[in-house]
Order: structure tokens, then C-alpha cells, then sequence
């Protein structure tokens, strides 16, 4: 902040001709000693006033060249950085602030006043017009321009700031405005005299030596303050120092010191003191938080907060709209992407269904002799069973609790007859439905039809297991049936095989399928599985119909596969086999003539 | 057993011979069963109070009047008694339909007799708990109602163990009034003590002191 003061420094080199011939006569070779000052007010007067200093310098250090430089706040504190000056002679605050950055080091301090110490020497009077009756105390100071030089004048703004500060006036908020002039000091005069300001800030005493001072302005909120001898708004600090740096040679320093220590206000116009103690520059800079304790100004959130609450609600509020806002654009985005990707998806799972329910279709006409009965007649048999079940038991019942009597008997057998016969023409419808569908005669290759249930089984099953295929059969060898008839008793030759496997490692869940001719006329389809096998009761079983071993079995597929064998004049049995698993056999008869073109095969049945 | 001797069970279903077979298994185990063809039938057949209805054997799917429908038409008169639904092949969601409805059980065909027997049994002593307790309540109810509107107040104030000072702050009315009050109280309820009001009073409404 402090940077945004201009960077021109103007740097005035005042050299003595006298000083400077003598030391390029003597010492040509030894360098100037070069001291800078802040020159508040302005170059000519800065020359003037520090002019005792270079003479009485120029007098003491035979030899030496003596320049005085002068630069505004930052300026100086640039040059003294760099080392291209010696020393510093600056505001108490200035000074503070370059002891803390770059090591300064007060030698000695100004004693100016002719009472009071160098301690209590400098001080900021706010000035008005003297004509303005409104303004008296600082606390009038609320809602009126105020002029100054700068914000980090010490003595023209910092000094006062600090006693606002102890009002609770806070210049930048509380000050209709806050007008910096800028250097030299005069303009401050110049703004409240012209009614640019109502009031000023300047150095104490500055006011005293303007022409008519006292009868033109006023001081706002003077103090009583003993020993010094102009009106003053503020406490007040020590006087300004002069400085070592720290490239400074300690010699140099120590004859600097001795020399202006020589002084005196009578012979020299100018005096220097012993340095004096600036812990109440420390203080003011802590109370302000500015200078080297500006870190504790960093504009903590909660002081902004304070601060710009209004506008911080208003920024906070203004977010979260926003936040609010993109959320929900993002949501709606998503949501009509999401909504978009679903109904895309969607559209390929309908499409894919229609698919797979295109080709399920297929499947399921192949199989429907087998695939009607399973849904349409587990309900129809439930009846007759059920029944037949309940009068059995009931019978057992009657017998064990002497309620057995000749009626019961009678109704119960007769029922259980007449259940059983029910049971019997559902099944019958079934058989009839199978042989129905033999009327039709196809001369086809054993191997084609084979092959065509295998690929149907493997379509059915997302893990199917393998099956080998081994045809021993020659090419021209056929077979007179219903294709689609005995594709299905494979199929449900090799699902009984898989359904045996189930469970069992991968080497066993294997299926082999061979086709070779028995010798008597026929061909045997062999369905081999490596499953769990049959015992001998279940093997002399299986064809019965509802007979089942599968926990959700009907018990109708082997039975309707040997109607379906028997109807083409062929037969469905179940072989002992060496080693695991179980195997069944299909015998059908070997057509005598080469299949033909299945376009002229007529259908004809056999059993009529 | 014997309290349920005279009870009836009725079997609804619309296949004849099964019908007939859960007649004869039920019979052999000493139920008294009355079978019909369909709930219309059962209803025209049975009209209500159906004070001997031991449990009903219902049949979930039927083509005209479903079982479930013949549960909602009791429930509509009143009556809900204890129900054993028999479903086919995949009727288990009407079936659960059913239980949230209050049925007693549902057994699955096929079905092995025992245990239909067992729901049958079970369903049975259920409605004849819940008959007790609707005669309780009706004995219960009997006797209150004899009770004046202000008796009734009364009561509630006694059952609940209050001393007659509190009785009488609470109402409004004299001490001596409420002592008044609680004898003709005793009197109509038949009972000797608050303790007793109290049972006979929680016997009409579960809810009554609360």
C-alpha cells in the first residue's frame, strides 16, 4: 500500500563547491559520506534545514565530501537498502518502520526545541479554518474531508490516526473523505484554505511558523501538553533521529556522532541529543497495527468480516445463488442425460429382447410338445394327486383312530379310481398330443439332426458344458422322422445329462453324443454325461411318467421322449455304462431309401 | 378338543373331488365339515352370525367369487373369522395378500394332510380364543351401559385408584356427591371394588382408562 506513492523519488544532490574542492584536493580517492533525509517539506526547505549538519560534517571529517540526498518515504528507504547512502535522517515513524526492515540504527536524536526534551518533541496538529466554529474536538472530525500528505506521513497522519483510533474514529469509514495531498506539507494549507478540506493534518508547530497561522487556523482538539510550546492534537513522540545502516563503518558512525553531538542551537542553529527512547513510536505503530506490526493488520477474515459484513453477506449470498444455480444446471444435466442414456438403453433392451424373444420363439416351437406340458399340466395334475393323496392318508387316519367303516372304504377306493383315471386322461391327452405330431415324416441325416439339438442346447445355456460329437455313420445312412420331434428328446437328453453334472468339476459336466448303427438295422444315438449316475431303483423308474429325481422335476420329460421314440418305431433306454455318469440310448430305424429332397417327402402315417 | 366338538369347519372349493377329499380327511379326524362349491354358495348357505363356524378351508383362486373376495365380504359383515387359504402353483402373492388380511394360515399344493390338519387346528382354537374374548367384552360392555353418562365419568376417575377428594376436585362436584356416585356404581357394574371396575371396565375397551 504503501508502494502506491510515486516512485519518482527526486533525489537532490546539495554539494558544498567548498566542501568539494577541498576534498578532491586532500582526498580524491576517499568516498563522499552521503546522508539521506525525508524531505517533507519540500527540497529547498529540506536543504535549509539540514544544511547545518553537512557544514558542521564538512568541518569535522577533513577530506570527506558530505552529500545530502533527498528522498520521500520510500525513496529513502530504497536507497538505504541498497547502500548507495550512509545515513538516514528521517520521521520518528519512518524510522521505526526501517529499523525493523533494514536495521537501522539511531546514533543520536534531533534536539530541536529550546524546552522540553527531545522525547517529547514532535507532535500532529488538525488544523481548520479558524473561522469554523463547528469543529473542535476530534470527534467533530466525523463526516468532514480531511486532508493530509500522505497515509504514512508520521507525523502528518499516523500520529493523529492513533488518537482517533482511541475514538473509535476510524478515518477511511468514518471521514467524508480522506484527501492526500502529498508533499510538501503546505499543500494540507493550501486544501483547508481553498475549502478543498475541512480540515488538515500537519506537523505540530508547522502551523505556528505559517504567516498569520494562529489567526487564519485553528487547532482541533488541542492538547495541554507542558513543556511544548506549540498546540498540538496529539500525544507526543520523540524527534526525528539520525541513523546508521548497517553498511555504515562503525569509525564513520562514531565520528558522525561526536561531530553533530558538537553542535550547539546558539553556534550552529541546530542540536543533537543523545538518541532518545522511541517505544512510543513502537506503541502507536502496535495500536495502529501498521509499520513493522502490519503483519497484525493482515486482514484477518474475521476483521473483514466486521468490516464488510454487508457486502460479505451480500458476495456469500450472491455465491450461493450461484452455486445454487450451476448445482442445478449441473442436476438438470445430468438428469436429462441420465433420462436421455435410459431411454436409449432402453430402447436397445426392447430391441434386444424383441430379439432374443424372436429367436426364444423359435426355440420354444421346436419344443413345444415338451414346453406346453410343463406350465398348462402341473396345475390340471395337481387336483387328481392331491386328492388321491388326501384319501390315502385320510384311510391310513380312519384305521389308526377306529373310525374305519365298510362306507368310508367304499368312497374312499372309489375316489381314489376315479382320481387316478382323471390323472390318467390329462396324461393321455399329452401322449396324444405327441402322437399327433408324429404323422409327420421327414427323411433327414441322422448327423444333421444331432448336430441341430446340439446347437439348440448350447443356445439355451449361457455356460453350456462340451459336447463331442463322434459319428460313426456314413454319409448316406438316414432316418424317416419328425425332426423337430426327435431334436427334442436329445435336448432333453443332453439337459438331463447337464442337470446330472451340475455342481461337479468341469472335467465331469462334459457330454459326449455318438451316433453309430447297431447292426439290426438301426441307429443308436448315445448321450453319454459324466454326472452324478443313477442307482437301480431309479434306473427301472425313469420312464414312468411324474417319476423325477430333480428337486423341481416333473417327471414327464423321459416319459414323453420314449412316446415320442416309440411313435417313430424306435426306442429310449438307459444303458449301464464303466465308470461315472449315466447314458442314454435312442434307437430309431434306418430309412431304406437315400434321403430326398424334403420338398417332395409326403407326409404319411404309419400307424393308419 | 371338547369345546370345539360342536364347532363346524367349511370347505370351499370348486373342484368336486378334491372338495370331497378334504371333507373325508377332515372327517376322519372327528371335525364336523360342511363343503361348498363356491363362496356364493357358502354365503346363501350360511348367513350370518355363523356362531358355530369353526375356521373356514378356502380355495385362493375360484372362477367366480375368489376366496379373497369371500374374506373381504365377511370382513364387510363383520365377521371375520379364522381362515385357511389353499393355493395352487404360484398363488403365493395372493396368498400373502390373504395373511395381511387376517387369514389364519395358507398351505401350498401340494400339501401333505398334516398339515392341513395342523392349520385347521390351529385356526380353529384361535377363533375360539378370540370368541372368549368377544363374549368378555360383550358382558363387559353390558354392564356399563347401564351406567349414566356422569356415572361413567365417575367410574373412569375410581378405576383409576383416585381417592374421592380427587375425584371431586377433578369434576367439580362435592365429596360427598362422588361417594353417592360410586355406590350406585357398584351396584350397576356388580362389582365389590375399584380394582374390579377397573378389569371390567379394561374388558369393554382395552383403552378405557388411559
Amino acid at each position: 500500500m504503501r508502494f502506491r506513492l510515486s516512485l519518482s523519488a527526486f533525489i537532490l544532490r546539495v554539494a558544498f563547491g567548498a566542501v568539494v574542492a577541498l576534498a578532491a584536493g586532500a582526498q580524491a580517492a576517499e568516498a563522499p559520506v552521503r546522508i539521506g533525509v525525508l524531505a517533507f517539506l519540500g527540497d529547498d526547505a529540506a536543504t535549509a534545514e539540514w544544511s547545518p549538519v553537512v557544514e558542521r560534517l564538512a568541518e569535522a571529517l577533513p577530506g570527506r565530501s558530505v552529500e545530502l540526498l533527498q528522498f520521500d518515504h520510500l525513496g529513502l528507504a530504497a536507497s538505504a537498502a541498497a547502500g548507495s547512502i550512509d545515513f538516514i535522517i528521517t520521521n520518528p515513524g519512518h524510522y521505526v518502520e526501517l529499523e525493523a526492515a533494514i536495521g537501522a540504527s539511531r546514533i543520536l536524536t534531533l534536539d530541536a526545541a529550546p524546552t522540553g526534551s527531545p522525547d517529547r518533541a514532535i507532535g500532529s496538529a488538525v488544523i481548520a479554518s479558524s473561522a469554523r466554529s463547528d469543529l473542535r474536538t476530534l470527534e467533530d472530525l466525523r463526516g468532514k474531508r480531511v486532508a493530509i500528505v500522505a497515509r504514512e506521513g508520521f507525523g502528518g497522519y499516523q500520529t493523529v490516526q492513533r488518537e482517533l483510533a482511541a475514538l473509535g474514529i476510524e478515518p477511511e469509514r468514518d471521514f467524508a473523505a480522506l484527501t492526500v495531498v502529498g508533499l510538501p506539507m503546505s499543500r494540507v494549507f493550501d486544501a483547508v484554505t481553498n475549502g478543498e478540506a475541512d480540515a488538515g493534518i500537519v506537523r505540530a508547530c508547522l502551523v505556528e511558523e505559517q504567516p498569520a497561522g494562529l489567526e487564519r487556523f485553528k487547532v482541533v482538539g488541542a492538547r495541554d501538553e507542558p513543556d511544548f510550546a506549540c498546540a498540538t492534537s496529539t500525544r507526543l513522540y520523540p524527534d526525528w533521529p539520525i541513523a546508521t545502516l548497517r553498511h555504515t563503518p562503525p569509525a564513520l558512525a562514531k565520528d558522525v556522532a561526536i561531530a553533530l553531538l558538537g553542535m550547539s542551537r546558539d553556534g550552529h542553529g541546530m542540536a543533537w541529543a543523545v538518541p532518545a527512547d522511541y517505544q512510543a513510536v513502537h506503541e502507536m505503530f502496535r495500536e495502529l497495527r501498521i509499520g513493522p506490526y502490519a503483519t497484525l493488520h493482515e486482514p484477518t477474515l474475521m476483521m473483514l468480516a466486521e468490516r464488510y459484513w454487508p457486502w460479505v453477506a451480500a458476495l456469500a449470498l450472491l455465491l450461493c445463488a450461484w452455486i445454487l444455480y450451476t448445482v442445478r444446471v449441473e442436476h438438470l444435466v445430468h438428469a436429462r442425460t441420465a433420462a436421455l442414456r435410459a431411454a436409449l438403453d432402453a430402447r436397445d433392451a426392447l430391441e434386444a429382447r424383441m430379439r432374443a424373444g424372436q429367436e426364444q420363439a423359435d426355440h420354444m416351437a421346436r419344443l413345444s410338445v415338451l414346453g406346453e406340458l410343463a406350465g398348462t399340466l402341473a396345475h390340471e395334475l395337481n387336483q387328481p394327486l392331491a386328492a388321491i393323496g388326501n384319501y390315502a392318508q385320510s384311510l391310513r387316519r380312519r384305521v389308526d383312530n377306529a373310525r374305519l367303516t365298510d362306507d368310508a372304504v367304499r368312497e374312499a377306493s372309489g375316489e381314489i379310481a376315479a382320481q387316478a383315471e382323471r390323472a390318467a386322461g390329462i396324461l393321455g391327452r399329452i401322449r396324444g398330443f405327441a402322437k399327433k405330431r408324429a404323422a409327420v415324416r421327414e427323411k433327414v441325416a441322422p448327423r444333421e439332426v444331432v448336430a441341430e439339438a446340439i446347437a439348440l442346447f448350447r443356445g439355451m445355456l449361457a455356460n453350456a458344458p462340451d459336447v463331442e460329437l463322434g459319428d460313426t455313420l456314413g454319409g448316406a445312412a438316414s432316418i424317416e422322422v419328425d425332426p423337430p420331434q426327435i431334436q427334442q428328446v436329445i435336448l432333453n437328453l443332453l439337459k438331463n445329462g447337464y442337470d446330472a453334472a451340475r455342481g461337479l468339476p468341469s472335467s465331469r459336466q462334459r457330454l459326449a453324443v455318438t451316433i453309430a448303427t447297431s447292426g439290426d438295422g438301426n441307429v443308436r444315438v448315445a448321450v453319454r454325461d459324466f454326472g452324478v449316475g443313477l442307482d437301480d431303483a431309479a434306473r427301472d423308474r425313469l420312464f414312468e411318467p411324474f417319476f423325477t429325481t430333480k428337486p423341481d422335476g416333473l417327471g414327464l420329460g423321459l416319459s414323453i421322449c420314449r412316446t415320442i421314440a416309440e411313435a417313430h418305431g424306435g426306442r429310449l433306454a438307459a444303458v449301464p455304462v464303466e465308470g461315472p455318469g449315466s447314458e442314454f440310448v435312442l434307437t430309431l430305424p434306418l430309412a431304406t431309401a437315400p434321403p430326398i429332397p424334403a420338398t417332395i417327402a409326403s407326409p404319411h402315417d404309419p400307424h393308419r | 378338543m371338547t369345546r370345539t366338538d360342536d364347532l363346524v369347519i367349511h370347505v370351499v372349493d370348486d373342484d368336486a373331488a378334491f372338495r370331497r377329499s378334504l371333507v373325508f380327511l377332515l372327517e376322519s379326524v372327528g371335525w364336523r365339515v360342511e363343503s361348498h362349491a363356491s363362496a356364493e354358495d357358502f354365503l346363501a348357505a350360511r348367513p350370518p352370525p355363523m356362531a358355530d363356524l369353526g375356521c373356514l378351508v378356502l380355495d385362493i383362486r375360484m372362477p367366480t367369487m375368489s376366496g379373497l373376495e369371500l374374506q373381504q365380504a365377511l370382513h364387510a359383515r363383520g365377521i371375520q373369522p379364522p381362515i385357511v387359504f389353499i393355493t395352487g402353483h404360484g398363488d403365493v402373492e395372493l396368498a400373502v395378500q390373504a395373511m395381511k388380511h387376517g387369514a389364519s394360515d395358507f398351505l401350498q399344493k401340494p400339501f401333505r394332510d398334516q398339515a392341513l390338519l395342523d392349520a385347521v387346528a390351529a385356526a380353529v382354537r384361535r377363533g375360539a380364543e378370540e370368541r372368549a374374548r368377544g363374549a368378555l367384552r360383550n358382558n363387559a360392555l353390558a354392564l356399563l351401559v347401564r351406567l349414566s353418562p356422569r356415572e361413567r365419568e365417575v367410574a373412569r376417575l375410581v378405576a383409576q385408584g383416585l381417592p374421592n377428594k380427587v375425584v371431586a376436585r377433578e369434576l367439580g362436584i362435592s365429596e360427598k356427591t362422588v361417594h353417592v356416585h360410586r355406590q350406585h356404581i357398584m351396584e350397576k357394574v356388580e362389582v365389590g371394588s375399584a380394582a374390579e371396575l377397573a378389569r371390567v371396565m379394561l374388558r369393554a375397551d382395552p383403552a378405557a382408562l388411559d
